[in-house]
């Protein structure tokens, strides 16, 4: 068993004032997927966006690879630096698909830079793309080149919000394949999703918002599998 | 009618021969608002930055104040800053008035609204997924901050421009806080202002052509730099 990367305690949130998180308990690995569901505005949005550092909370505690448990403001350059979130429709900065890949990895020498772009490329199996303005890409494009930018940036734990939605099936295939090698390298995923049989083969824990709180559905003991969404249940 | 065409014809006669007191005025122009920019900038785009995705109390009240000033004559500026330059003022014992800091200052102020409300507008365009997707891949918040400049680059350029078309077009400003001096604190606007009230319009045209070109290549440049930052959104 290995130790859990992120650990959270009473994390509560709301949006105004309608609650959203209600001491809300959690424990991540860096290995493995979570798939995370719940209804419209339940907040699974919000959860991932505050365990990535970049919404605060109304209170909580966190802890990273069991170090102190800090708060979120004390914890977010950890969060910030080992967590990182995909939006639903990924950001392409103005540029080509090159440079928003380089955006990842602007610590490295130029040399090793270029190296690794290529490799990415290659990896989501665009490299004739190169070249390629970032925002006239596709829906099904721009994630694959939003998931190779966050493997370069090689973060602990990626946390991905609805990665699959508005996707054509040959888009959501690719997407799903990569990140089940992003799983099989050893990163850590979280995906939030409304369609939880996308992740069936995927996923080796579910977990449903309810009420603001965590609920588990299914477990590793049943075979490796989730088990399936009982519809009609809240 | 053959008044103006001989004006005309003295003005182009001006600037071909080189004449050094024209130029010396276009270049104190170019210099006085050069400066005012350059100053101004910085300061104003944080301001924006922060008015845009800051959360703190008063930050509408700061929007609508900027945007409120942004119609302010610029002889208003030109008074209010005269007052408290003027050697009874608060601020006499800078020995300003009269030279072209004073000039440049009163410009800044005339920018730096313009500056913030168009700056503000540029940077709120920009999706708020921009500033999250540089911080969760790794960036420093001043990292993060220099990608929103970027991403937003073609609305704060037209920011720029629109400000400097301004401040280098003012005379009220200019007229009050440098005193129109030959060969230190005269600028176009208040050459052209003086020549023409002593009914020597040769000069008042030429330094006029020069500011028609100057706004035409402005907004030239204006057009072009929207034009590229819709095509690219």
């Amino acid at each position: 068993m290995s130790p859990p990367l992120l650990e959270v305690r009473g994390l509560t949130m709301s949006h105004g004032r309608r609650p959203l998180l209600d001491a809300l308990d959690l424990q991540l690995k860096a290995a493995g997927c979570t798939l995370l569901t719940g209804e419209n505005g339940a907040g699974k949005s919000t959860l991932l966006r505050i365990l990535a550092g970049l919404e605060k909370p109304k209170a909580g505690a966190f802890r990273l690879r069991q170090g102190p448990w800090r708060s979120w403001r004390r914890a977010r350059k950890g969060l910030l630096r080992q967590v990182m979130y995909l939006h639903q429709q990924p950001w392409m900065f103005d540029g080509s698909v090159a440079w928003n890949l380089k955006f990842a990895i602007a610590d490295r020498p130029a040399r090793q830079r270029n190296r690794l772009v290529e490799e990415a490329l290659e990896w989501v199996e665009m490299r004739p793309f190169r070249d390629t303005p970032a925002r006239t890409l596709s829906g099904g494009e721009r994630q694959r080149i939003a998931l190779a930018r966050a493997w370069l940036a090689a973060p602990a734990l990626m946390l991905l919000d609805e990665p699959t939605a508005n996707l054509d099936q040959a888009s959501r295939r690719r997407t799903l394949a990569l990140l089940e090698r992003l799983r099989d390298q050893g990163i850590g995923l979280m995906v939030a999703s409304h369609d939880p049989h996308h992740f069936e083969g995927l996923a080796d824990r579910h977990l449903r918002l309810v009420a603001g709180r965590l609920e588990p559905r299914g477990t590793p003991a049943a075979g490796g599998r989730i088990l399936p969404i009982q519809r009609g249940r809240a | 009618m053959t008044d103006l065409a001989e004006a005309t014809r003295h003005a182009f006669e001006l600037l071909i021969s080189g004449d050094a007191d024209l130029w010396r005025i276009i270049a104190i122009s170019f210099e006085v608002s050069g400066a005012a920019i350059l100053i101004a900038t910085p300061p104003a785009i944080l301001t924006a930055f922060l008015l845009a995705y800051g959360r703190f109390p008063g930050r509408r009240l700061l929007i609508s104040l900027f945007s409120t000033l942004l119609s302010v004559p610029a002889v208003v500026v030109g008074l209010t800053l005269y007052l408290l330059l003027s050697n009874a003022g608060p601020l006499g014992d800078w020995r300003l008035l009269f030279t072209q800091k004073a000039m440049i200052l009163g410009q800044i102020v005339l920018a730096f609204p313009i500056l913030v409300a168009m700056g503000h507008a540029a940077l709120q365009s920009v999706d708020k997924r921009a500033w999250e997707t540089a911080r969760t891949l790794g960036a420093s918040p001043a990292r993060a901050f220099w990608t929103l400049l970027r991403e937003s680059r073609f609305g704060l350029l037209a920011a720029l421009l629109a400000a400097y078309g301004r401040i280098i077009a003012e005379v009220g400003a200019s007229m009050m806080l440098g005193g129109n001096i030959l060969g230190y604190t005269r600028n176009i606007p208040t050459a052209i202002a003086l020549e023409t009230s002593k009914g020597e319009f040769a000069q008042g045209i030429a330094l006029g052509a020069i500011l028609l070109l100057l706004a035409f290549t402005l907004n030239g440049l204006l057009h072009h730099v929207q034009g590229r930052g819709m095509a690219r959104s």
